[in-house]
């Protein structure tokens, strides 16, 4: 008899099409032009397309940074897991009613701007700054250090900027482990550690390894805090860029560490990505 | 009778010791600038040597201050509506749908947030100077806007996927249009989600320093493309003063929304 | 003849591979309440959820009260519907949540006021205009639903397993409630159930579906009494299936033989044949329980079971893998391990028309 007509649904597809149309001019076209603009401009003119590439991959200095940028990304990461677990940890089992107040505390920076906060860092850490006035005045050190132009302080800064990050990817995973889990571990006889070793840090996985990705990636774009803190001595990719962009204008060099970047930062995506099909079956 | 004594748990001591530290690491760089600002010295010196208001009265001397200030408040707003006016019924029209379309449509709205935004902004000032749109208002509204989006869309995603359909089924039979259900019911139970992408919106873009410099100008500074030249040329704790008044700003703000709206209902799924 | 206020015609659907309705006809007079029954999976929903209008039927078409709608959306259907988990808008009061539909069709605010009134009077629960819907109770949702769907006024009403997530007790009592509502309104209604003593208490006729299709169509006294094929009779409630062979005509009945060797006398509405191989269901409640020998066949007492109202029976008997169930108001006439025999009125068995 009729054939059926169209099924019904609330929002159609043709919704979508101004976000997609903005997103794909203002998005994918630009970076797409920043693909083509190593080819053709600066010194790469005549050279072909791999001109700033091979510059980046052969010129010592440049590959140095390229390495520095995977180093600091990787010692942050790592540093942000080892700090943010145990918080994590904690508020996932013993916050109870606090843990509200915990998430705060654990966002409240975000409230404040990021050069608030590496400026803070360089009070607490400078020659004349918090932390040594506080030695000095316990009388633990005649000689204050400049912690601040010191790279340690890149790292500090780092950490304190990405731990958020870790900390909430890690408790939305912890909070839904069953704490009859770790119960019933207890009950056959496994210490503490051992239940946290076998049971808690296994089932916690997915949460760490999407915050370690999240900051790894983040880390890989920021700038600010190698540019205020380590007295410029921690050089990355994105200060790189920031730097060439000031002061010598060579556009295509600047586009092809911007594609190096991305490609950086596509490389998580997929390792994201890849993961989470997994953890899905 | 026998009386017990508690036992101790040692871990929860031993995590409640390291947490206190972690508040102090959290809030201290804070804290510090908070009391900086209110130094008499000319310089960045701890301890401060007496208390005044004088970096604060720089802030109204200095003009590009109050300038970004209000520059950095309409972009963070206006990006956030815009990015909302975009994602809102994309997120919607996608979220239930499991073809293999509409998860690549969801990708490529939420891929913006997994660039650096350094090369975006790069990008886009090149690419939006071959459209003569150059350094101007219009050109930070499209690059914060385009960073926006993603949290509008992963928020919307996320809670319109948890409503149940048959609420809207329900508004339909009851003889509502597709926009009366819209309207009526769709909105209001995705509201918290877009107020959550939004509130994420406005805050990553009141902080975005590698977008915004590229599109410096007299008139399209933002508050952190200020603070940062002021820091290159003049380092005194009138950065401490802008830092704090910015961060009350958005605690008052937060404060008023959560007073009128409640942040809890607002932003829980 | 009275018009039907819904019909159904040839109606199909498929997802993908799956056919979830095989060529359907229905139609229901006006004030009737016909309730779709069976398992999850036999096309009860699928088929509500295209008289709705939020499924597009693969083949045929949904007439209601003499019109076409197949191709109308939802809501110009004029339909109310109640869901299973009430589905009342959390962000709106009750009174706002009754007046949806009738704000929807553009109805003042006075009148609105006024029927909401009405409505909630209609279900009991006058005066909780102001109410937010989480200070309700199951059961006072679920009237507010009911409301809500009534208040504009459609010409059909869904009920999609409306009593599924209350309690037994208010379940019972909605079912009469409801039933009274619906007579007082005469208004013509679907109910989607898998609860057997919901749909035979509620309904004026059933039709039992499995995988895709209707299997029964009638009232509750015929498909409980008269089941058509196994699965009615065992999804009906208890049955008692034996299989038989027909020996020959005695008067007005067929004379069977069970497996088994004892021998009884039937009546069938279809006609048999000498030599046919037939299935027998006997309710649990027409069986009697008498002195070994004295019924259709013997069986051993396995277990009684104290049931408040009856006392559950399970028997075995030989060459029967599966037991037999006999329901009795009497006190307990046999224990466990005694052996007794059944008997049953002729008119008790029923032949069931197994597919060839």
């Amino acid at each position: 008899m009729t054939a059926a007509p169209r099924k019904y649904r609330l929002a159609p597809r043709s919704w979508t099409i101004p976000a997609l149309v903005f997103v794909a001019v203002f998005f994918v076209m630009p970076l797409v032009g920043n693909l083509v603009r190593t080819n053709n401009t600066g010194e790469a003119v005549g050279q072909g397309p791999w001109f700033y590439y091979v510059k980046l991959l052969t010129d010592s200095y440049y590959s140095g940074v390229l390495l520095t940028t995977l180093e600091v990304s990787t010692i942050a990461t790592l540093a942000s897991l080892l700090v943010g677990y145990p918080v994590a940890y904690f508020m996932a089992r013993y916050a109870g009613r606090w843990t509200g107040f915990f998430v705060f505390v654990v966002i409240a920076p975000l409230l404040t701007s990021i050069i608030m906060r590496t400026f803070g860092w360089r009070v607490l850490l400078a020659r004349h700054g918090v932390l040594n006035s506080i030695f000095m005045h316990l009388g633990w050190m005649t000689r204050p250090p400049n912690l601040a132009d010191d790279p340690i302080a890149v790292y500090i800064g780092l950490v304190h900027v990405l731990v958020p990050f870790m900390v909430l990817s890690i408790l939305a995973v912890l909070q839904g482990v069953d704490r009859r889990l770790e119960e019933s571990a207890r009950v056959l006889g496994a210490g503490r550690v051992r239940t946290f070793l076998s049971v808690t840090l296994p089932l916690s996985l997915d949460g760490v390894i999407t915050g370690c990705i999240l900051v790894f990636v983040i880390t890989n774009g920021s700038f600010l805090t190698m540019l205020l803190l380590g007295g410029g001595r921690i050089t990355t990719m994105s200060l790189l860029i920031y730097q060439q962009f000031n002061t010598s204008g060579d556009i295509g060099f600047a586009a092809a560490m911007g594609n190096v970047l991305m490609l950086l930062a596509l490389v998580g995506l997929g390792l994201q990505m890849l993961l989470h099909r997994r953890a899905r079956p | 009778m026998i009386r017990h004594r508690k036992r101790i748990d040692r871990t929860a001591v031993a995590l409640g010791c390291y947490m206190a530290l972690f508040v102090v690491f959290i809030v201290a760089p804070i804290v510090s600038v908070v009391i900086v600002s209110f130094s008499s010295a000319s310089f960045i010196i701890f301890p401060i040597p007496g208390y005044g208001l004088a970096w604060y009265r720089r802030i109204i001397e200095y003009r590009p201050f109050i300038d970004a200030m209000i520059v950095s408040a309409e972009l963070a707003l206006a990006s956030a509506a815009l990015a909302a006016l975009l994602g809102v019924p994309a997120a919607l029209a996608v979220a239930r749908s499991r073809s293999v379309g509409a998860a690549v449509i969801a990708n490529v709205l939420l891929a913006p947030v997994s660039v650096p935004a350094i090369v975006l902004g790069f990008s886009l000032l090149y690419f939006l100077s071959s459209l003569a749109l150059g350094i101007s208002f219009t050109a930070l509204l499209i690059a914060h806007t385009v960073a926006s989006i993603p949290y509008i869309v992963r928020t919307v995603l996320a809670t319109y996927r948890a409503v149940p359909a048959q609420f809207e089924e329900a508004a339909s039979i009851l003889g509502a249009s597709r926009f009366q259900v819209l309207w009526h019911t769709t909105l209001p139970l995705v509201r918290p989600g877009i107020f959550a992408g939004a509130l994420f919106a406005v805050l990553t873009s009141l902080d975005n320093l590698p977008l915004s410099f590229f599109f410096g100008g007299a008139r399209t500074n933002t508050l952190p493309v200020v603070m940062l030249s002021y820091m290159e040329n003049q380092f005194d704790p009138s950065i401490a003063a802008v830092s704090t008044v910015q961060m009350l700003v958005a605690i008052i703000a937060l404060l008023a929304l959560d007073r009128l709206y409640g942040i809890e209902r607002l932003t829980a799924a | 003849m009275t018009a039907s206020q819904l019909a159904l015609r040839d109606i199909s659907k498929s997802f993908g591979t799956v056919q979830a309705l095989y060529p359907l006809d229905l139609s229901v007079p006006e004030g009737e309440m016909l309730a779709l029954l069976g398992p999850s999976g036999c096309g009860k929903t699928t088929t509500l959820r295209i008289v709705a209008g939020f499924e597009m039927p693969d083949t045929g078409s949904v007439t209601i009260a003499g019109r076409n709608v197949t191709a109308l959306p939802p809501n110009k259907r004029a339909l109310g519907m109640v869901f299973q988990n009430y589905s009342l808008f959390p962000h709106m009061t009750v009174g706002e949540n009754v007046a949806f539909g009738l704000k929807m069709r553009g109805i003042g605010a006075a009148e609105r006021t006024s029927r909401v009134r009405t409505m909630l009077d209609m279900v009991r629960l006058s005066g909780l205009e102001d109410r937010g819907i989480h200070q309700l109770s199951g059961g006072q949702q679920q009237r507010i639903a009911l409301a809500r769907a009534l208040a504009p006024g459609p010409r059909l009403l869904l009920l999609d397993e409306p009593l599924g997530a209350l309690d037994k007790n208010l379940r019972e009592g909605m079912q009469f409630e409801l039933r009274q509502i619906q007579r007082e309104l005469g208004i013509t209604s679907i109910l989607v159930t898998h609860d057997q003593e919901e749909a035979l208490t509620m309904a004026d006729r059933v039709a039992v579906m499995s995988q895709g299709a209707v299997v029964q169509l009638g009232t509750p006294t015929e498909v409980y009494d008269t089941p058509n094929t196994r699965f009615v009779a065992e999804f009906l409630g208890t049955a008692n299936i034996f299989t038989a062979q027909v020996r020959g005509r005695d008067g007005d009945g067929w004379e069977v033989a069970l497996d088994g060797n004892a021998s009884c006398v039937v009546t069938a509405a279809i006609p048999l044949a000498t030599g046919q191989r037939i299935l027998l269901a006997v309710r649990p409640e027409r069986l009697r329980i008498g002195p070994p020998g004295s019924g259709a066949l013997d069986a051993r007492v396995h277990d009684v079971v104290f049931r408040g109202a009856t006392f559950a029976y399970e028997l075995r008997a030989p060459d029967r893998p599966a037991p037999l169930f006999v329901y009795t108001h009497e006190r307990a006439t046999a224990a466990a391990g005694d052996t007794v025999g059944l008997r049953w009125e002729p008119g008790s068995a029923v032949v069931l028309q197994e597919p060839t």
